[in-house]
């Protein structure tokens, strides 16, 4: 693996964290349209869809990522009402999990390129995962999050382990080396996934520690 | 948390069913398994394309198939490839020598091969020939074709689920097979290329009148 993944990824990260940091609800809604837009022009499509590592590295994360800015425009009740149906973020991280798991078979690559319908359903469902997710996260909390990280992270290795070792073509259309570049790039995804949320999570436990340190010295004498 | 349960429950059997349908419930996870499997199950007419080579006249491919009431071992190749059509070559040699000798012993004289280039524009009837007598190809039972019509070609490749891949050197990659195909110019089965064996006998079984 060279550095270009780990920076680009880098970088992706730090630009959806700068945008999140700076937008309102109605922009971040507009942007997601935007990119919405964009994914639904049929030469962005043709260019994503023309290799197996765009198709699931790039173009999944898109539409996924479309959804979770679109769902940023939900007013608070709208939001209550959905998360009565969806406690500790539940059934976002189950409906994303097995949206995921599902489109993980190597027959929805070739079968998206020549079937509309399930281009349609492939884009909802991803749309729906980015929603899913974006509503659950902060719900689920450390341990729901850990587990559905658990396990779609380790499944998500060893799909692309089993793209880089095959040497059979899974997809009929697409080219031997291209799938083996997609395996390296799921493995290393799963691994920086991995290595940011227990960053993100060992940041949160010290800083709960400095508050309660800090509780404990006012509450003195 | 009543109402979550639900929807959970309700998400997971969404999953699981649209897993089982695009798996043909968990038997196969690849184009190429259900293109298979699905063949099995419903036999795939040939489109009416007309095909022309070496030491024949051009004519509908259904009206070469139905020629002698048999059943046609088929593989899709061409001629400058290294790679895999070398090893269907040699997979149809070796089945040429199979047939020959069943003509020799009186059986089975219902089965022939067939090669089909989708390099149409290479692969000219007269290179087919030359490429056909470099592997012995003996037209009694193995005969060489192309699709000379380009939209005729897309048409056949598509209806059969052969998927060819230009792959940037010159050269393509293609979902190499043996391909059965019946006296009513139906596609019955597709073999992978470790089933030789099993293409030949599955062929000689329907030449001889066996079920499908």
């Amino acid at each position: 693996m060279s550095a270009r993944p780990l920076r680009a990824a880098v970088a992706a990260m730090s630009t959806i964290s700068a945008i999140r940091a700076h937008t309102t609800p109605q922009r971040q809604a507009w942007v997601g349209a935007a990119l919405l837009g964009l994914l639904l022009v049929p030469a962005v499509r043709q260019w994503l869809t023309a290799s197996m590592w765009r198709h699931m590295v790039l173009q999944f994360p898109l539409w996924m990522l479309a959804g979770a800015w679109l769902v940023a425009v939900l007013p608070p009740t709208a939001r209550a009402r959905v998360a009565r149906w969806n406690a500790y973020g539940i059934s976002g991280l189950v409906g994303a999990g097995a949206a995921l798991a599902v489109l993980m078979v190597p027959r929805v690559l070739d079968l998206v390129l020549v079937s509309a319908p399930v281009e349609a359903a492939k884009c909802a469902a991803l749309l729906l995962a980015g929603a899913g997710l974006r509503l659950s996260w902060r719900a689920a909390g450390l341990v729901v999050q850990g587990f559905f990280l658990g396990n779609m992270l380790p499944m998500t290795a060893v799909v692309g382990q089993l793209y880089i070792d095959s040497p059979l073509r899974l997809c009929n259309a697409y080219l031997l080396d291209d799938q083996a570049r997609l395996g390296a790039w799921l493995v290393t995804a799963a691994a920086l996934l991995a290595v940011g949320w227990l960053a993100q999570v060992a940041w949160w436990v010290v800083r709960r520690e400095a508050l309660v340190m800090q509780a404990a010295r006012t509450a003195r004498p | 948390m009543l109402r979550t349960a639900l929807l959970a429950c309700l998400l997971a059997l969404a999953g699981y069913a649209s897993a089982a349908w695009l798996t043909h419930d968990f038997q196969i996870w690849t184009a190429e398994g259900a293109r298979r499997l699905e063949v099995a199950q419903h036999p795939v007419p040939v489109p009416p394309v007309t095909v022309d080579g070496p030491g024949m006249a051009a004519q509908p491919l259904p009206a070469l198939l139905a020629q002698g009431g048999g059943v046609t071992l088929v593989d899709f190749i061409y001629t400058r490839c290294q790679t895999v059509c070398l090893s269907l070559g040699s997979s149809f040699q070796q089945l040429q020598a199979a047939l020959l000798a069943d003509r020799a012993a009186g059986a089975h004289a219902g089965v022939r091969l067939l090669s089909i280039s989708f390099d149409d524009a290479h692969d000219t009837p007269a290179v087919l020939q030359a490429y056909a007598r470099t592997l012995q190809a003996d037209p009694l039972v193995w005969n060489w074709v192309r699709v000379p019509d380009v939209a005729q070609q897309q048409a056949l490749l598509q209806r059969l689920g052969v998927v060819v891949v230009p792959d940037g050197r010159g050269d393509y990659e293609h979902n190499a097979a043996f391909l059965v195909l019946d006296a009513q110019g139906r596609l019955v089965r597709v073999f992978d290329l470790a089933e030789q064996q099993l293409a030949l006998d599955f062929a000689r079984h329907l030449a001889q009148g066996g079920r499908l």
